[in-house]
């Protein structure tokens, strides 16, 4: 008898309960994958999902952290798979593919108009497809500054450029000479004056082409095709001059990526660094020795500042099961105070007006002045639209820059091997 | 004059040392670097030549990697996958490797088949298949379909290893045995299973490692952040262009390492006494 | 009941083989259901797609037939990538093998504090693949790397060598790592192997009067053969696919040197997005892979059996 009425009671607290799990509405659950990976950058999104999950109790976001070196094969496994996070994280260049591809929703009617506005053109431009839709949200760009020795500078007499008159890339190769020395009278380098990452070197090389209004590629007849001139081989000459020529790059960068080669920059190995991203600069912050001086200068001009950029963006796939609440965190995310703070946490630039006015980006501190002004020459890198660019960087151009780099061929050689085997490449994407 | 036999025995074993001191450099290195990496600061690790001992050493990356959002749960995770995916691969794979190596039967050309093709087709690209079969039979996301994966993933070695295990074996002590009326599981569990002690131990250790090393797969099928395994917590401390935040990287590795080399220890205590114990002096 | 002698013989034999089947058929059965459901069945799947023109994106795979094939045979850089891929598969595999050899002779032996090696010797293989390829990035990093530091201060080499991007040196750099994180596995393999050997018969050799060299090749050889062709013939298998740490180390570079056939099909389905060819260049490291080993194993068993 006791027995019995425990069942039923246990039965009754059973119903009970899911009678108010099912009758109180229970949270809608959106899946945000985050690319963060530096302390801070972690420390900045995870606040921003804090504070939204607080405010509003019946959208809540799940915070999930995937690295960059996984993040590609992550989400196309996803697409196929149909299990996909409502928010990802990832780059402007492979969304243009994956919209292509029919993998991600069109956000042109959800955003804001207040975002729309406030969103730089430029920033805007490198998510664009050809039919003028938005599949992404651009919110972090990043430009390449040099980063030099202060020390060094002084002790050559190199006065550093402003960033109202900066410095070409002539002016450039004349410092790096005079930086480069030879200190114990070995006959062997003991500090470069530059040292340039030129581990993938394809997509820094196109981008700081720009420059020198070298676009690689060109519409022919309804083609594409690649076209390596004069524009093109000036910044492919001016690298090999230093490396090979005049010897004021020291041959440490050649398949090293810039940041790796920080260490040999605080040992004073090398006197600048070139080429090298904004963010890199917090690893200098974290890894400086204490009374090491270092500072950062605006790009160089060739006949213009400008770089090609791509940008850290927000997208929605097109198999996610909460869209609306999605682009509600976006836009919450991305307002200006929470735009700013994952730019700072992240040492990049917002891409919004209002957001990289603020306080933060203009302090001299850590160079941020002299960087932030070089947003001011980030444009859309045309490449990133070139259908097959991916795999022309990857089977054609790496392999013949590491040639190119390494020495073996001039750069003669590589414009015209280049120019005549992209068509195979390029072609079958038609 | 002669040496005696003890003394030429010693000297040769101090000449083994030469060698073994080698290979343990080669091979070993990392563990020191690890260790080092582990107790510094960044600005520390990113230097020129880095010391081995830490000029300040820190407990901070201890103390991120182990707090509450560290890799304390992903590493029990992970030890509960891979113990269940190792020994129900060898429960799995003894009677069958045996059939392959005693009897006589059209399966074994396809079980050999089955090895070669799963062996050398690209794994990356059965995945999302693989992940479909899991939905459909609702596995994805749980633990549980994480390690029949693992099962599977690791039967196609511990199964051919073992084939050769038996096959050394010579068939005189079964056949004997039956002779004797022994019926074929005691055949199997007292006499082989003894002879078989190294190779299990081996091959479960295959096993064991191979599920806790194991990341891409965990990666795409673990949404729910308290199931994480141990590798794809790891994968959060790597960074871009080269780079990682080291400190917590190299503990985290630490403490993601030492259980493997701890369940060593322990499969070969239990080895050595086994094979004291054992069949091996019948 | 008459039949003849013959045909008696015959269903008897029949039956013999029937039970035989039966009861290796019992020993198989817990191993087939998760073998099919979770292997050969998405096996079978991506074998398919091998003849079929599917891209990643939302339309339907469609069956093709032999042109993924017909456009590999003209791609150059496939099957340039293949002399890379054999001459990394064997050193690998011959070194991990020769080597294993060596490092588990010395580990069987009786040495003061034996435990703690077969603990270290096994670091490579513990360790996360994460940071294995990050730490040999470091040691090979021409400026700040401990291998030329260790060579330069040794006064064997007096300017650094930038290892990874060197055109003869990065072939043999990504191959040593391959052996070091290949070896502890062989090595406990063998190890295991020697350990089934009955100390009988190698006391048996050594009182008989031969010598180190003959007892290892009369006694200890043949009884470990079937381990090591068990062992090698995997580790080729495994190393004619792998790609992953290479590809942390030098993203195939320089020029393509240290391309291994494998990373074509994963950059063809994962970066480019061309399943059906990438599973159409899985279909044939099958068949390549396969045809070698069956070959090898075969000459291996003949030549020592």
């Amino acid at each position: 008898m006791r027995i019995r009425l425990l069942l039923v009671a246990v039965l009754l607290v059973v119903l009970a309960s899911t009678a108010a799990s099912t009758g109180g509405s229970a949270p809608v659950r959106v899946r945000f994958v985050s690319l963060a990976w530096q302390k801070q950058a972690v420390e900045a999104v995870k606040a921003v999902v804090a504070d939204w999950n607080r405010a509003n109790p019946s959208i809540q976001v799940d915070y999930a952290q995937v690295d960059w070196g996984s993040i590609h094969d992550y989400l196309q496994t996803s697409f196929q798979t149909g299990d996909v996070p409502d928010i990802f994280h990832y780059e402007s260049i492979p969304i243009l593919d994956f919209a292509k591809r029919g993998f991600l929703t069109d956000l042109t009617p959800m955003i804001s108009k207040e975002l729309r506005a406030d969103v730089l053109p430029a920033a805007w431009q490198t998510v664009l497809t050809q039919d003028k839709k938005i599949y992404a949200i651009p919110y972090l760009w990043e430009s390449l500054i040099i980063i030099y020795n202060k020390k060094a500078f002084a002790e050559a007499g190199i006065k550093p450029p402003t960033v109202a008159n900066p410095w070409t890339w002539d002016e450039m190769q004349k410092a790096a000479k005079a930086l480069t020395k030879d200190r114990d009278g070995d006959g062997r380098t003991d500090q470069f004056g530059a040292a340039l990452g030129l581990r993938s070197p394809v997509n820094r090389v196109l981008n700081l082409s720009m420059g020198f209004g070298g676009t690689y590629f060109y519409q022919q007849g309804g083609r594409t095709v690649v076209y390596v001139g004069d524009a093109e081989r000036q910044l492919l000459t001016i690298l090999m001059n230093m490396l090979y020529v005049d010897k004021t790059a020291s041959l440490d960068g050649i398949g090293r990526s810039s940041p790796e080669l920080i260490p040999g920059f605080l040992a004073g190995r090398y006197a600048m660094l070139p080429g090298i991203g904004v963010w890199a600069r917090q690893q200098l912050v974290e890894t400086a020795p204490a009374g090491f001086e270092w500072g950062v200068l605006s790009p160089l001009k060739a006949k213009t500042q400008y770089q090609g950029s791509a940008t850290q963006t927000l997208s929605i796939p097109a198999a996610a099961k909460n869209k609306e609440a999605a682009m509600r965190f976006i836009e919450f995310a991305l307002n200006r105070d929470n735009m700013a703070k994952q730019a700072l946490g992240d040492w990049l630039f917002p891409t919004r007006a209002s957001s990289i006015t603020l306080p933060g980006f203009r302090t001299p501190q850590n160079g941020w002045d002299v960087s932030t002004e070089s947003v001011k020459s980030l444009r859309m890198a045309t490449w990133q639209r070139v259908l097959g660019y991916n795999e022309w960087r990857t089977r054609l151009a790496t392999p013949l820059m590491n040639e190119l780099f390494a020495n073996r061929i001039t750069v003669e050689q590589f414009a015209r091997r280049l120019e005549s085997e992209s068509p195979e490449i390029l072609d079958r994407y038609r | 004059m002669t040496l005696s036999r003890s003394t030429r025995r010693r000297a040769g074993t101090a000449l083994l040392f030469i060698p073994l001191s080698a290979y343990v450099a080669f091979l070993a290195f990392p563990l020191l670097w690890l260790l080092s990496t582990s107790f510094k600061l960044p600005n520390e690790i990113m230097v020129s030549r880095p010391a081995i001992v830490p000029k300040q050493p820190t407990l901070e990356n201890y103390r991120e990697v182990l707090g509450p959002e560290g890799v304390v749960r992903p590493s029990l995770n992970t030890f509960k996958v891979s113990v269940a995916a190792a020994l129900l691969a060898l429960a799995i794979a003894l009677p069958a490797a045996y059939a392959l190596a005693r009897k006589q039967s059209p399966l074994n050309k396809a079980i050999i088949g089955w090895i070669l093709v799963s062996q050398s087709f690209p794994s990356i690209l059965i995945i999302v298949p693989l992940f479909l079969i899991l939905a459909r039979v609702a596995l994805s996301n749980s633990h549980v379909g994480l390690i029949f994966v693992y099962v599977v993933w690791s039967l196609p070695f511990v199964l051919w290893i073992l084939h050769g295990f038996v096959k050394g074996l010579p068939v005189e002590l079964e056949e004997a045995a039956a002779m004797d009326g022994a019926s074929f599981p005691q055949i199997l569990f007292r006499i082989l299973m003894p002879l078989l002690l190294p190779g299990l131990a081996t091959t479960l250790l295959y096993a064991l490692v191979n599920a806790w090393n194991e990341f891409f797969f965990a990666l795409v099928v673990l949404k729910d952040p308290d199931l994480v395994t141990i590798q794809v917590s790891l994968a959060r401390f790597r960074g871009i262009e080269g780079l990682a935040r080291w400190g917590p990287l190299a503990a985290g590795s630490v403490v993601a390492t030492l259980p493997a080399l701890i369940a060593f220890t322990f499969l070969q205590r239990r080895l050595v006494s086994g094979l004291l114990s054992g069949g091996v002096k019948n | 009941m008459k039949t003849t002698t013959s045909g008696s013989i015959q269903v008897a034999a029949a039956q013999a083989r029937s039970r035989q089947l039966m009861s290796s058929l019992m020993l198989y059965l817990p191993l087939l259901i998760p073998v099919l459901v979770l292997s050969v069945i998405p096996l079978v799947q991506g074998i398919w797609l091998g003849f079929t023109d599917y891209k990643l994106g939302t339309t339907p795979p469609r069956f093709n037939f032999l042109d993924n094939y017909a456009r590999m045979l003209a791609d150059r850089d496939f099957w340039m990538s293949f002399r890379t891929g054999f001459v990394w598969t064997f050193t690998v595999t011959a070194g991990e093998i020769a080597l294993g050899m060596g490092l588990a002779m010395i580990l069987n032996a009786r040495l003061p504090m034996r435990g703690l090696w077969r603990i270290l010797i096994l670091i490579p293989w513990a360790m996360p693949p994460v940071i294995k390829g990050l730490i040999w990035r470091f040691v090979y990093h021409p400026d700040a790397g401990l291998l030329n530091y260790g060579l330069m201060s040794l006064g064997l080499l007096r300017d650094p060598i930038n290892w990874l991007s060197d055109f003869s040196w990065a072939l043999p750099a990504v191959i040593v790592v391959g052996i070091w994180t290949g070896l502890p596995l062989a090595t406990i393999v063998l190890l295991s192997g020697l350990q089934t050997i009955p100390e009988e018969l190698a006391e048996a050799g050594s009182l008989d009067g031969a010598s180190g060299w003959q007892q290892f090749r009369n006694v200890t050889l043949p009884l470990l053969t079937p381990i090591i062709i068990a062992l090698s013939s995997l580790e080729f298998i495994w190393n004619f696919n792998s790609f992953g740490l290479v590809y942390v180390l030098t993203e195939g570079g320089p020029a393509g040197l240290t391309r291994l056939p494998m990373l074509f099909a994963y950059l063809e389905g994962f970066a480019f997005g061309n399943l059906g060819y990438a599973a159409a260049l899985g279909n044939v490291m099958v068949l390549v892979i396969g045809g070698f080993v069956l070959y090898g194993v075969r000459r291996q068993a003949a030549a020592t059996i």
